[in-house]
């Protein structure tokens, strides 16, 4: 079944139209990325998706299910997780907790249950304590469990983003510029760990900027310009597009 | 005219006069909220402190009124200063919390420390203008509140001058709209946070100064005046100067009626009563921007 | 670990506290401990645990004492379904205001509960048909079960809150332990994270206001009972003021610390009765000294006493890194 499926989504500030009439799906294990150049729309979009926007008019279907203009909070309950453009985290708690806060989505026992200790709240704390380390051994921060999340790197404060998305086993995750302000080699590690996502089952939506990350990992590329989709297709397919090379990389190419 | 509507008029004078001290309280209140981002709980002891300087420059330098109603202003505005040196400015970088807590510290050491230093027992501040009436058709007003009204309006056309037309109103603008870019571009942030202080306080004082001869003043009365400028500002938008022109006066009026037609004791409630409704109407207050949940 | 025996030791400590001396004045104000220790762990839910800044909280302990007072008044109502009723009576009150007020965060926020504190307290001193005004309500009858079962004396008083302090503290402790209170964290650290890991923080937000709320409702019900008397005064300013004092020169977000800040003040407030004015001027300078100084408050010191071992193998991995 269809992950992710967007209709005609649409989004007016005002006179201006920051999303216009976008359609795209995202089916099980793909990794679909979003580029265009500044102002194309990515971050509305991207924001509508994950319910921190409502859009003007359009729908929203995950795995069949209208999740159109839903609270963030609720799209996360149906299996969404995201990652944020800026780094947010909960800087003062270690790293590990981080991650276990994160796996409340998937847990249920309450604060009654924690008073009398019953055996169903052992076995879940059982559960998201295992839950979170696996995240961080997934995204190489095993080794920094006790350290306080605002004491880590700038890599590893990203990758634990990721970790923390992670633990709330989503269907589908959406990452907003992961690699921003990434070196190369810290790029190259970031694509190694999202085809191991995929690998897991998980769908991947990613809005990105930098070209060699979208064109190492994606399987389908959507390029915007100016709220609308020009072009559709696999990385190879799209690079070769006339459109998009005069709007996006021809544009890149005289800013670089 | 007839003697319901004369008593309507005059309620509605009174509350447009009380609406000026409030508007004068909150002015400062709002200055320091927009500029700098500081919920300063102790604005309020300013204002007593204000009041109390008046008295003690009449007494004690045998001033007459106005000139002490100068000097206190200018004391108090001396100590805005000091406040920020040893308060404010060490803790700009600290979490909002923290600045709140410590403004709510210094309120309790300047209310308690009155008390200790001016006594508990209340105090009268002379005015020539105390007494004297202007009539203004079938309703009266006292001279010391024609004072207030038109202290106030001037004091607010200067501030508004000050902000919109000097260099320093420049900085002080840009400071509220982005501190870290206002930085960058060179404008001389602690100077930004010193005459802030020292406008806000000087203006508390003022009104203190004003206000002091309508009634009898106290250590305590600080607290009062704190809650009301909060009152003010949350009406009119924390920051917004326009806000806490239209919220004081808004709040005088609807206190002077409520007074005047319910009972004087929930008029204390009323004025929160006011906010909780234009909240939940408007979350940002009627001219102002606030973070929604 | 040592950790581990602590609360046990503590309790048991303070159980055989009182046995120390016969004086009912001691005992009197270990009582007064106890119920500020049970206000001020209430209302660290609201600004440790989910971290918002609420300054009507005294409110809700004057709710509790009323309800508490008017129930048995009124209409015979008996006293530990009075707790009951008290702690029901103020979480209801909490919910409405915490539904109108927690939609709002930050300045406003403190605001508004200052706000929705001082028309609570107005209404109680203006509203004489039913709290009988500003001379308040006396002869409030002990807490008992009939006749046969009354708590007559001050111990009395004081093991029945210690039980309540020790079970409250028990449930914050293993609220931090729980999914909900990991939410609660969530809220406090990064609301909108929290909301993209499917935390719904308003919900989370009322739930601990509520909670807060009750139990501050249940602390007052008995202060009603064991004074007998309860005016307007317990919710002015000063109380509001006084309890987060506890909580901060304590230690928010932690259990100690609202339970040593409860102590710190009823024992300054003793030791310093002889100096006046003076008292309240000293108290201002503990909550300044200790925000701006000791951000976690006194607890935090013990914590850094603790953990020097730790700090300075860190110091000392960084000079390593740095050579």
């Amino acid at each position: 079944m269809t992950i992710l499926s967007v209709n005609t989504l649409t989004k007016k500030f005002g006179g201006l139209t920051a999303v216009s009439d976008v359609d795209f799906e995202v089916q099980p294990g793909e990794i679909l990325g979003i580029i265009g150049p500044n102002g194309a729309g990515k971050t509305t979009l991207f924001n509508m998706l994950a319910g921190s926007m409502q859009p003007t008019s359009g729908t929203v279907h995950l795995k069949g299910q209208n999740i159109t203009g839903m609270r963030a909070d609720r799209i996360a309950r149906l299996g969404v997780a995201r990652t944020f453009q800026i780094t947010s985290l909960f800087p003062a708690l270690s790293a590990h907790d981080n991650v276990r806060a994160a796996t409340y989505r998937t847990k249920k026992t309450g604060w009654m249950a924690s008073i009398f200790r019953t055996a169903t709240y052992r076995a879940e704390e059982a559960d998201v304590d295992r839950d979170a380390m696996a995240a961080l051994h997934f995204c190489d921060l095993a080794g920094h469990a006790d350290d306080n999340a605002e004491s880590l790197s700038y890599g590893d404060q990203r990758r634990l983003e990721i970790a923390i998305a992670l633990a709330a086993k989503p269907a589908l995750l959406l990452l907003d510029e992961p690699a921003a302000g990434m070196n190369p080699e810290e790029g190259q590690r970031l694509v190694n760990m999202i085809r191991k996502i995929r690998d897991n089952g998980t769908s991947v939506l990613l809005v990105e900027h930098h070209m060699r990350v979208v064109m190492g990992v994606c399987d389908r590329v959507v390029v915007l310009d100016h709220g609308e989709k020009i072009a559709e297709g696999t990385p190879a397919a799209v690079v070769d597009n006339p459109d998009v090379i005069r709007v996006y990389l021809g544009r890149e190419a005289v800013s670089a | 005219m007839e003697m319901e509507l004369v008593l309507l008029t005059q309620q509605i004078m009174n509350g447009l006069v009380n609406g000026m001290t409030y508007v004068l309280i909150a002015t400062g209140l709002t200055l320091v909220f927009g500029v700098l981002h500081i919920i300063n709980f102790a604005h309020g002891e300013f204002y007593m402190l204000g009041a109390f300087f008046t008295f003690f420059a009449a007494k004690l330098l045998g001033l007459d009124y106005i000139s002490a109603g100068i000097v206190a202003t200018l004391g108090v505005a001396v100590l805005g200063i000091l406040a920020n040196r040893f308060f404010f400015w060490p803790l700009r970088k600290e979490h909002e919390f923290t600045v709140l807590l410590s403004s709510l510290g210094l309120a309790l050491l300047l209310t308690n420390g009155g008390e200790l230093i001016f006594g508990a027992d209340p105090k009268y501040v002379a005015s020539p203008f105390a007494d004297g009436i202007v009539p203004l058709g079938p309703v009266i007003v006292t001279q010391q509140r024609m004072l207030i009204f038109a202290v106030g309006a001037l004091v607010l056309v200067l501030l508004y001058l000050f902000i919109q037309k000097t260099r320093m109103g420049k900085m002080m603008r840009a400071t509220a709209q982005n501190p870290e870019g206002a930085a960058l571009t060179g404008v001389d942030i602690r100077r930004v946070y010193t005459v802030t202080f020292m406008v806000a306080c000087g203006l508390a004082a003022l009104a203190g100064a004003l206000v002091g001869p309508t009634a009898m003043i106290f250590p305590t009365v600080g607290t009062w005046a704190v809650l009301k400028g909060f009152i003010v500002v949350v009406l009119g938008g924390l920051g917004s100067i326009p806000g806490a022109l239209i919220g004081g006066l808004i709040l005088g009026v609807v206190e002077a009626l409520a007074g005047g037609y319910i009972s004087m004791g929930f008029a204390q409630a009323i004025g929160f009563s006011i906010i909780i409704v234009v909240l939940l109407w408007r979350p940002n207050g009627l001219f102002g921007a606030a973070r929604r949940a | 670990m040592m950790a581990r025996f602590l609360p046990i030791l503590a309790v048991a400590a303070a159980l055989v506290l009182p046995l120390a001396t016969s004086n009912t004045y001691f005992h009197h104000l270990l009582v007064l401990w106890m119920l500020y220790s049970l206000l001020a762990l209430s209302l660290n839910i609201i600004v440790g645990y989910i971290g918002e800044l609420s300054f009507g909280h005294a409110a809700f302990f004057g709710i509790g004492a009323y309800t508490a007072a008017i129930l048995g008044m009124n209409f015979g109502f008996p006293g530990f379904p009075g707790l009951l009723m008290a702690g029901i009576v103020a979480g209801a009150f909490g919910f409405v205001i915490g539904y109108v007020a927690l939609r709002i965060e930050g300045p406003q926020f403190v605001i508004l509960t200052l706000g929705f504190g001082s028309i609570i307290f107005t209404t109680t001193n203006y509203w004489v048909d039913l709290t009988r005004g500003p001379m308040g309500i006396s002869n409030i009858a002990p807490l008992g079960v009939g006749a046969g079962f009354e708590l007559s004396s001050a111990l009395d008083y004081y093991y029945l809150s210690l039980l309540l302090v020790v079970a409250f503290a028990y449930a914050c402790h293993a609220l931090m332990l729980s999914r909900t209170g990991r939410a609660f964290i969530a809220v406090r650290e990064n609301a909108q994270l929290a909301a993209s890991l499917g935390v719904d923080v308003f919900r989370t937000k009322l739930l601990a206001f509520v909670v807060a709320t009750a139990v501050a409702g249940v602390a007052g019900a008995i202060f009603a009972h064991y004074l007998t008397v309860i005016t307007p005064e317990v919710m002015s300013l000063n109380y509001m003021v006084a309890i987060l004092i506890m909580v901060i020169v304590g230690g928010r977000g932690t259990i100690a610390g609202p339970i040593l800040g409860a102590l710190i003040y009823v024992g300054l407030l003793e030791l310093l009765r002889a100096t006046g004015a003076l008292r309240m001027v000293i108290f201002a300078a503990l909550l300044t000294v200790s925000v701006i100084f000791l951000p976690g408050g006194l607890v935090s010191l013990w914590r850094r006493f603790a953990d020097r071992s730790t700090v300075r193998t860190a110091r000392q991995a960084q000079v390593e890194a740095g050579e």
